[in-house]
């Protein structure tokens, strides 16, 4: 009884289970049937899609065909607005993809980790340590300055006479300075003027010295306006190839931490003995990184000068090498751990009897990379291999870059950088050429003609330290003698130009806040199609959806082709009269079942009968099914 | 009636606007009628389409639209709060900012001598002890056994400590015995650079005067730091004895400290300079403190425009102990600013011009909820104990100088005094040395929660400064400028002025474009509605009202008619009790109550699951009422009608 009273109430539902359970049956007694029905015809097809479709225009356009006047208007309208979206589909993606990021400026008031500091002492070796090596050029320069500039170098003689052997067995070495001898030339060769002129203006001239390759064909003049650069440029290019004859060059220099930092403070506390490292550059001597071990970094928990690194060095250079070292002091430079320090990019010079207080602002720049900006992440898609045994920074891989062509091209590798694997530096005992060769190829270098500069890309991190300093005496006349007094009594050395031979660093943050400019991109997918979903609901009123109504339609289309192509080719075969196709009397059978089809509610009819399988022309068995929906 | 106007009203509403359940009688009636009239786009094709694969492709269709929404949508709200910033360079008469200027020298030594004297005695002999530095006199060793008695107890108490080796002994300054060095000693490092000579490392000892086993050692690579350390330490407890007057007349007055000074090509005075004492760097001078209500601006940039002032400093009235380097300390900050001299002025060279250059530069951030600022630190629980405008620098230190007074009962010298609290000194607290030290290192590593209360300030200015040095005076307009100063400065001081005694200082915008950087915010509220309108039309076509639709066919409708349904099987169960009870038929009454009078039908009574719950049903009315089966008779008339034949059908069966 509640089954009948079910029934009563709710008949549809019923019905539709009844439905179901039949379906299911006839799914056990035959598989795979009824699961995508196909229309019987082209026109009803049509009919379907019209009547059921969500795009706004197509309903208009192809349903309303008893008005031709008004299809024609519906057409162009049509046309028109998919005209309009799509030109504003173009102007959306021309935005999407042109990439455009947003800035974002943060304030990070974290604890700040304090930079790697290098020291470097601004002289390379002392000089009494390389006396024996240098000899020669030493020899060789002094009667260059006598005879260009008539001055006469005092150079200490004391011992050269013992060293008389081995200037001998490196007469090799003096023949190769020779053959690129220091030499003063007219700038302008129009203008005849005796030479050794006392009263021609040295502006007139110019001074150089002369690089030829390997077989002299050709030769450059390398020129200098002023004698001092050119003295300079020309000393360090053979102290380069002495050093690199030398072959345990590492070994000469001794690092003298005590000697050069007398005390070192960091966050008022004293610095640990693991707080540095230590290298050797050619050019700057002896240089100490502090805070570089990544194991244990100092943090800044405040700015300011007493939450810094504060150092008292040593600035004597009573052992310096006189044409190599024209600068007294010390050499600083802040940067970040695992980066090298490039002395000459970034380096602050410190001057003696002076304390320099220099403040740091950090600031972070984070690019977003992949194709919003020309970055790299690690540089491992940079096609430079990283010579340093740091992280990719754009100066690691423009070195880097540089020595791999001056490999590649002279046959051997430029002194100041590192060493490629399998090359070794270049000396003109064995690379006769390699200083024409350097020098050609350093303009090619500037003139980005190796493509150096192209094919570094900058970083995506990148940490820069803006540096300011302030400057103050010290020590002051009244502390001087006790501070100089303890200075050299604990350090065992006898401070002797007082002033001159300290000087004091502090190095600190100025805040406790660093910026970070961060990108973000401004155009995303999201908002990408959040826009495209604008434009076409305001032109069509159509989603995504409704593009996939079209191309079931499509498809549907296809296969009732086929379908009717394939039963008319049967119907040929069979030679049977071409009367009404079996399609027919299921369209009968479906008009029988649903009487209401005439009324204007025409779809919703159509609804209804979507749970019958009717359309079931490929099955045999089909009117059978009919018959029974149709009996309930 | 009299009592009736609310009830008329509500009974008119309630005839005008009767509130009706959902008209189909069960929820795939429901969803079907949904789907067939909604404008959402996809729903409509699972009903209408004919097959069972393609009926699931699209309700897998509709469904993964519906799931793309929700994603995009979520994507879309989390991306709300971004900013994104600009950068406005703007041309204008600038004002000029405040430039405080202090002499690295705090008091002058001169006038200290009777409150430092016995210090100064002390020192001096450590270092003749430790080092065997003398002056040159032999009056320093002469007085060594009046110290004993005369000297303060204080300094016995906190000696200069000789450590030998780690080896937990210490040479005592004073008596010269060696003394344990008990309890839980903890270094502040401990391997030390240069450890060339054990013997070298000299430092102090602080214990706690409650406990003398908890004892904190210090020790520094270098002599110099140590007694620099150790003076500063001791000076400390005797400025925060002179009382603040004092003070003031023992420091640098205006006119010992400016010589000349000039402004935007005009000439000023010390009347333009507003006096600050700075605990650490004594008197201070502010020049445009817009103390008075006016602040100065300059007409153009270039350094002849700017503040151009020559500083007296006198090198020879320095302490010796407590400074180390000679020259002035200047920091340029914004009226409203404290000026943190001691943590970053910047230093200015005697016997040099020094020329800073300035560029300006004003951010401002968004405050909550893009990004963790504050406006004006009234948010920020943490008193603030200087009187001008909130930055992080300032909650910090009264934050820690907060957690001093709490903790160790007195005022750290350095920062300002709270209310009702007084500087350390050793006579009232003699604990508070080692409580300090604790208590520093406690905020260093970040457990007083100052760093964590403390946030940034959303706007704030900057200026920053490039620093150029050239010598001055130069060596041949050395002579009559020196004579012409040291005249100017009065005939009080008959020695001619000393090169290395002063400093030139210019200060001058470099340009008179002003920076900008502000955030805003990348989104608003309708960008925001209209790409979700974006989204949800791209996916379904769909909009609010859509939204707003299937909230009441699938939550209100949905849930209405499962209350329907389970209120109809309780009537029925209830119904089936009572005739158990009473013998009656059951059929006859479900009879009865078939069609319209079937209580599933009855609207009014079942609008929604509260009214459901609420009111009991008509059962005991056994009249027969109107006709039509009412959910045809609403403006929805074309999804039902159409099922009425076979519906019909069925009940005529």
């Amino acid at each position: 009884q509640g089954g009948s009273v079910k029934a009563g109430k709710m008949p549809e539902g019923e019905k539709m289970r009844q439905c179901k359970q039949e379906e299911e049956q006839q799914q056990k007694e035959e598989e795979r049937e009824g699961l995508i029905e196909f229309y019987s015809s082209y026109q009803e097809l049509f009919q379907f899609f019209c009547s059921n479709t969500t795009i706004h225009g197509a309903i208009r356009l192809v349903c309303s065909k008893k008005n031709k006047m008004k299809t024609a208007f519906w057409s162009v309208l049509f046309f028109l607005t998919f005209g309009l979206m799509y030109w504003q589909f173009g102007i959306l993606y021309r935005e999407y993809f042109s990439y455009p990021v947003n800035l974002n400026l943060n304030l990070n008031s974290d604890r700040l980790t304090f930079p790697a500091v290098t020291l470097c002492t601004l002289n390379p070796y002392r000089y009494s340590a390389i006396r024996k090596q240098l000899d020669n050029l030493d020899q060789i320069t002094h009667q260059t300055l006598l005879d260009l500039y008539d001055y006469n170098m005092s150079l200490p003689r004391s011992d050269w006479s013992t060293l008389s052997t081995q200037r001998r067995s490196s007469r090799s070495l003096l023949h190769h300075v020779q053959r690129h001898p220091l030499r003063r030339q007219k700038r302008d060769n129009l203008v005849n003027l005796p030479e050794n002129s006392p009263s021609v203006d040295k502006n007139d001239w110019k001074i150089g010295f002369v690089l030829c390759s390997e077989n002299n064909d050709d030769c450059f003049h390398q020129a200098y306006s002023s004698g001092v650069d050119a003295v300079r440029e020309w000393y360090s290019f053979h102290y380069i190839n002495i050093l690199a004859q030398v072959p345990d060059a590492k070994a000469l220099d001794e690092s003298d931490f005590e000697n050069f930092i007398y005390a070192c403070r960091f966050n008022e506390a004293t610095c640990d003995k693991a707080n540095y490292t230590h290298f050797h550059h050619p050019l700057y001597g002896n240089c100490y990184t502090f805070n570089d071990n990544s194991s244990s970094l100092w943090t800044s928990s405040l700015p300011g000068i007493n939450n810094g690194l504060s150092l008292v060095v040593r600035t004597e250079q009573n052992d310096f090498i006189p044409l190599l070292s024209t600068v007294t002091g010390a050499r600083v430079m802040v940067h970040d751990q695992n980066e090298p320090a490039f002395m000459d990019d970034g380096g602050f010079n410190v001057r003696p009897g002076i304390e320099t207080s220099i403040s740091m602002r950090k600031e972070m720049t984070v690019r977003l990379g992949g194709s919003y900006s020309d970055c790299t992440e690690d540089g491992s898609d940079v096609p430079v291999q990283n010579l340093y045994s740091s992280r990719y920074t754009e100066q690691v891989c423009i070195r880097s870059c540089f020595q791999l062509n001056m490999v590649e091209r002279c046959g051997c590798a430029y002194y100041f950088y590192p060493l490629p694997d399998g090359a070794e530096y270049c000396d003109y005992t064995k690379h006769k050429a390699w200083g024409y060769c350097y020098y050609k190829l350093l303009a090619e270098f500037k003139a980005d003609v190796l493509g150096c500069f192209r094919k570094c890309r900058k970083p995506c991190k990148m940490t820069e330290y803006q540096l300011s300093a302030g400057y103050s005496r010290w020590p002051s006349a009244v502390s001087e003698d006790w501070v100089f007094y303890m200075l050299s009594q604990q350090n065992k050395y006898n401070i002797t130009s007082k002033r001159n031979g300290v000087a004091k660093v502090n190095i600190f943050f100025e805040e406790w806040n660093y910026k970070t400019n961060g990108e973000s991109p401004a155009f995303t997918v999201v908002t990408l199609l959040s826009q495209l979903g604008n434009q076409w609901s305001l032109w069509f009123g159509s989603s995504v959806l409704s593009v996939m109504e079209l191309a079931e339609l499509v498809l549907d289309f296809i296969a009732i082709t086929f379908i009717l192509a394939f039963r008319w080719f049967r119907s040929r075969q069979k030679l049977s009269p071409p009367g009404p196709p079996p399609n027919s009397q299921d369209n009968t059978a479906f008009q029988d079942e649903a009487p209401a089809l005439s009324a204007p509610h025409r779809f919703t009819v159509e609804a209804v009968v979507t749970t019958l399988p009717s359309y079931n022309s490929l099955e045999p068995r089909g009117p059978s099914r009919d018959g029974e929906v149709g009996h309930e | 009636a009299a009592t009736a106007p609310g009830k008329k009203i509500t009974a008119r509403l309630k005839r005008t606007l009767p509130v009706r359940g959902p008209q189909a009688p069960t929820l795939s009636e429901l969803m079907r009628w949904y789907c067939l009239n909604t404008n959402t786009h996809g729903c409509r094709r699972i009903v209408v389409s004919r097959g069972r694969l393609r009926r699931l492709l699209w309700i897998l269709l509709t469904l993964s639209a519906v799931g793309l929404i929700l994603w995009q949508c979520a994507e879309l709200l989390m991306n709300y709060y971004s900013a994104s910033v600009s950068v406005t360079v703007q041309f204008q008469k600038l004002p000029f900012p405040a430039v405080t200027i202090c002499n690295i020298n705090p008091y002058k030594y001169s006038a200290m001598k009777e409150y430092l004297s016995e210090l100064d005695k002390e020192t001096k002999k450590a270092l003749e002890t430790f080092y065997g530095f003398s002056e040159g006199k032999s009056k320093v060793r002469r007085s060594v056994d009046e110290w004993n008695s005369t000297g303060s107890d204080f300094f016995q108490q906190i000696p200069l400590l000789k450590v030998e080796d780690f080896s937990r002994t210490a040479t005592d300054l004073h008596s010269g015995q060696k003394r344990k060095i008990e309890g839980s000693v903890f270094h502040k490092d401990s391997s030390i650079v240069n450890s060339g000579d054990s013997n070298d490392i000299i430092g102090f000892q602080l214990c706690d005067a409650n406990n003398s086993s908890e004892c904190a050692l210090y020790t520094f690579s270098s002599g110099v730091n140590a007694i620099q350390e150790w003076y500063k330490l001791h000076y400390m407890n005797i400025m925060a004895q002179i009382p603040l007057e004092t003070k003031e007349k023992l420091s640098y007055s205006a006119d010992d400290l400016l010589l000349t000074c000039f402004f935007d090509g005009l000439s000023c005075d010390k009347r333009h300079f507003t006096r600050f004492h700075h605990p650490l760097h004594g008197n201070c001078y502010t020049f445009n403190s817009g103390e008075n209500g006016t602040i100065l601006s300059t007409s153009t940039g270039g350094s002849e425009y700017g503040l151009q002032v020559v500083l007296y400093i006198d090198e020879a009235d320095y302490n010796p102990f407590l400074v180390t380097s000679t020259g002035a300390k200047i920091i340029v900050h914004d009226q409203n600013e404290y000026p943190f001299i001691e943590d970053i002025g910047t230093e200015i060279e005697t016997a040099a011009a020094t020329s800073i250059g300035m560029h300006f530069t004003r951010s401002r951030k968004l405050s909550k909820p893009y990004s963790d600022c504050t406006e004006t630190g009234a948010d920020i629980p943490v008193e603030n104990l200087y009187n001008k405008s909130y930055s992080l620098q300032i909650c910090l230190h009264s934050c820690f100088q907060k957690a001093m007074v709490d903790s160790c009962g007195c005022a750290q010298y350095a920062q300002p005094l709270p209310a009702g609290a007084e500087y350390c000194n050793y006579k009232k607290n003699p604990n508070w040395m080692y409580c300090y030290y604790r208590l520093h290192e406690k905020f260093v590593k970040e457990q007083l929660g100052c760093q964590q209360i403390c946030k940034d300030a959303c706007s704030f200015k900057e200026w920053a400064l490039t620093t150029s040095i050239a010598q001055w005076p130069s060596t041949v307009s050395e002579d009559w400028m020196l004579r012409v100063l040291s005249w100017d400065k009065g005939q009080k001081l008959n020695k001619k002025l000393n090169k290395t005694d002063l400093a030139n200082l210019m200060v001058f915008y470099k340009d008179l474009n002003e920076r900008f950087i502000s955030e805003n915010p990348a989104n608003t509220l309708v960008i925001l509605l209209s790409n979700f309108g974006g989204q949800l039309g791209l996916w379904m076509s769909c909009s609010v009202v859509c939204v707003i639709e299937i909230v009441e066919v699938f939550f209100i409708d949905s849930l209405s008619i499962v209350m329907r349904r389970q209120w109809q099987k309780a009537k029925k169960w209830w119904n089936g009790r009572k005739r158990g009870g009473s013998g009656k038929a059951p059929q006859a009454g479900d009879v009865e109550r078939q069609g319209h009078d079937n209580p599933v039908c009855i609207d009014e009574d079942l609008p929604t699951f509260t009214t459901a719950l609420r009111l009991p049903l008509p059962q005991d009315s056994p009249l027969p009422r109107t006709p039509p089966p009412n959910y045809s008779t609403l403006r929805l008339e074309t999804a039902f009608t159409e099922q009425l034949p076979d519906t019909l059908e069925l009940g005529q069966h």
